[in-house]
């Protein structure tokens, strides 16, 4: 009896646990202010790529070496859009998250039957590619090496939103809604689908699963994801530029979610924590940033292979 | 001026490197079935080390080549055990986890070799002395070759016959064919297959920083963090030749040294890179295996 009720009440705490902290994430700007304020707008972007890393590789079990390509293609959607075309900012953004998605589906279509090694290397080479369009101006629409600068801010209700506080609360709103639609993917159809793919394609497929279509779907979801992350950073920094979605970018996430833990939110949120919000603490150490981060990530695999946090077992 | 057979020329010389950085990536692939990324590095460190050899102002003003033979023997060994090391610390610890353990694993050596290499010799451009080999060349047929073009070409491909007989005609070659086609056989036939992967991380370095220096040398500068770009673009060799396949390495290399060559000089060179990832995704779709390798069933 009294087992049954402490066990119940460790579930309660445990499903409680992630509200209270984003309720707690909310008087960030009132208790701490300052740069903390742009640290975890910043922590907010990028826990949204990584969870959207972590569809395509950690739920659907493809290597995707390359999401820093979605996440660059809905900034400078957003950014291009505002400055030369001068749309506002909340117009830009559905643009953002489906032209991510549809060039993350198209990009994927041909490479999805690549197994493995193979599929990592290939979105390796789509990263380095848009960078490489990017810097070199291509449609003379990107601002070449430098990117885009004066990326306007979103206006709701009239009200621009042009304070870090104000900008803060939009990403950290974003945040949760993302990480509900992580839970409800997690328990739909689809979700099952792209875990019975990465268990065991061959089994998946021979009880009727399209692999092609369900693994397109993954990267178009994971790419939309990122996309919309992309607008929040493009206005963030007020700018967006190649630098930003380098390779290294993309080993970064990569990296989070196999330090955090596959298919696991709390760890993929950890993780992003560790790489993205660590080092601007511990910012006067620039220099051996990521020469400790180098050490770390060795030491982590080796100490946790399945990651820091991983997915409980036995969950759905 | 000949064009052709100059870029040919200058093709076969960066072939070479990428070849013999190649084939440290595709020996540990063939062996464990992982891109060691921190090989591209491990390379790059040999480039600063021989570079400390070089302008160390050991054996006086007239050493020469003495002088130069040293570094790529300082070279080489430092980057061989370097090799061991990181497989005792970061690899074998994680043979039987998930791929992907060891793959960041890697992405973690690969961070922290590189960003040594920036606290030992500092984030600038290291410049190579214009007097570290004769400025001698010869003119035929048009076009010109210089001394360390014949070095480089020579050397890799001397390396490359090398270790082609090591591993087809002697007993521990053998060894290690064997424990790259079947690990449990192999070791069910005596053979110890640890001491067959430490050997591959200790050669495939080893040859690997021959290649980081002979890219020191040809181009006269290294920065701690090339190793990336030279380590993608040898890795593509590899894949290009079809990965696990030692021969198809040096193929690979050959070709891409080649197709870099042409398209930088037809082309465009701020669109390089682009080419030679367009030229791979569209090798991997039309033939994954590359040009050597084996068609494998679903096993990757």
């Amino acid at each position: 009896m009294a087992a049954g009720e402490r066990r119940a009440s460790l579930a309660l705490a445990r499903r409680a646990a992630g509200p209270v902290l984003w309720l707690a994430g909310l008087f960030v700007p009132v208790l701490l202010g300052g740069s903390w304020v742009s640290i975890m707008a910043i922590f907010a972007i990028y826990a949204v790529v990584a969870l959207s890393q972590d569809i395509v590789l950690g739920r659907a079990g493809m290597y995707d070496m390359g999401h820093a390509v979605p996440f660059g293609v809905g900034a400078y959607v957003t950014a291009i859009l505002n400055t030369t075309f001068h749309w506002p900012i909340l117009a830009t953004w559905p643009v953002a998250i489906v032209v991510a998605a549809v060039i993350g589906a198209a990009l994927a279509a041909p490479i999805v039957k690549l197994r493995g090694d193979y599929l990592l290397v290939a979105t390796i080479g789509f990263n380095i590619i848009f960078v490489l369009a990017m810097g070199n101006d291509v449609l003379g629409l990107t601002g070449g090496p430098d990117g885009i600068f004066g990326v306007g801010v979103p206006h709701v209700l009239g009200r621009a939103l042009s304070s870090q506080g104000a900008l803060f609360y939009l990403d950290w709103l974003v945040l949760a809604l993302v990480l509900l639609m992580m839970r409800n993917l997690e328990r739909s159809r689809v979700g099952r689908v792209f875990r019975y793919l990465k268990e065991d394609e061959l089994a998946a497929t021979t009880l009727g699963v399209d692999a092609r279509y369900y693994k397109i779907l993954a990267f178009a979801i994971g790419a939309g994801l990122a996309g919309a992350a992309g607008t929040l950073f493009a206005v963030q920094l007020a700018s967006v530029s190649p630098g930003s979605f380098v390779f290294t970018e993309s080993v970064t996430l990569f990296a989070i979610v196999l330090v955090g833990g596959q298919a696991s939110i709390p760890g993929v949120l950890l993780g992003t924590a560790l790489m993205f919000v660590v080092p601007q603490v511990f910012r006067g150490l620039a220099q051996y940033r990521y020469f400790v981060f180098g050490i770390a990530m060795v030491l982590v695999m080796v100490l946790r292979p399945q990651g820091i946090w991983p997915r409980g077992r036995g969950r759905p | 001026m000949d064009v052709v057979l100059q870029q040919f020329i200058n093709g076969v010389t960066v072939g070479g490197f990428y070849a013999l950085i190649a084939l440290g990536y595709t020996m540990v692939y063939g062996v464990l079935k992982l891109i060691n990324f921190a090989h591209g590095d491990l390379s790059i460190l040999a480039a600063f080390i021989g570079l400390t050899v070089l302008t160390s102002g050991i054996g006086g003003a007239d050493a020469g080549a003495l002088l130069v033979a040293l570094a790529f023997v300082v070279a080489a060994a430092l980057v061989g055990v370097a090799g061991f090391a990181l497989e005792l610390t970061a690899y074998r610890p994680l043979r039987k986890a998930h791929r992907l353990s060891a793959v960041v694993s890697a992405l973690g050596a690969s961070m922290l070799i590189e960003n040594g290499i920036m606290l030992i010799w500092g984030p600038q451009v290291k410049v190579f002395p214009a007097n570290l080999l004769p400025h001698i060349s010869w003119s035929f047929g048009g076009a010109s070759i210089s001394f360390v073009q014949v070095l480089i070409i020579a050397g890799s491909l001397l390396l490359m016959a090398g270790l082609y007989f090591y591993v087809h005609h002697t007993r521990f070659g053998t060894a290690i064919r064997a424990a790259a086609i079947d690990q449990d056989a192999a070791r069910l036939m005596g053979i110890n297959v640890n001491r067959v992967i430490a050997s591959v991380f200790v050669l495939g370095p080893a040859l690997g920083a021959v290649g980081g220096l002979f890219i020191g040398l040809y181009y006269r500068e290294a920065y701690f963090n090339m190793g990336w770009i030279y380590g993608l673009n040898a890795f593509i060799a590899a894949i290009i030749g079809g990965i696990g396949n030692i021969p198809g390495a040096m193929i690979g290399g050959l070709l891409l040294g080649l197709f870099n060559a042409f398209a930088a000089g037809y082309v465009s060179s701020s669109w390089q890179e682009a080419i030679t990832f367009a030229l791979l995704i569209a090798i991997l779709l039309v033939r994954p295996t590359g040009i050597l390798g084996e068609r494998v069933a679903d096993k990757i």
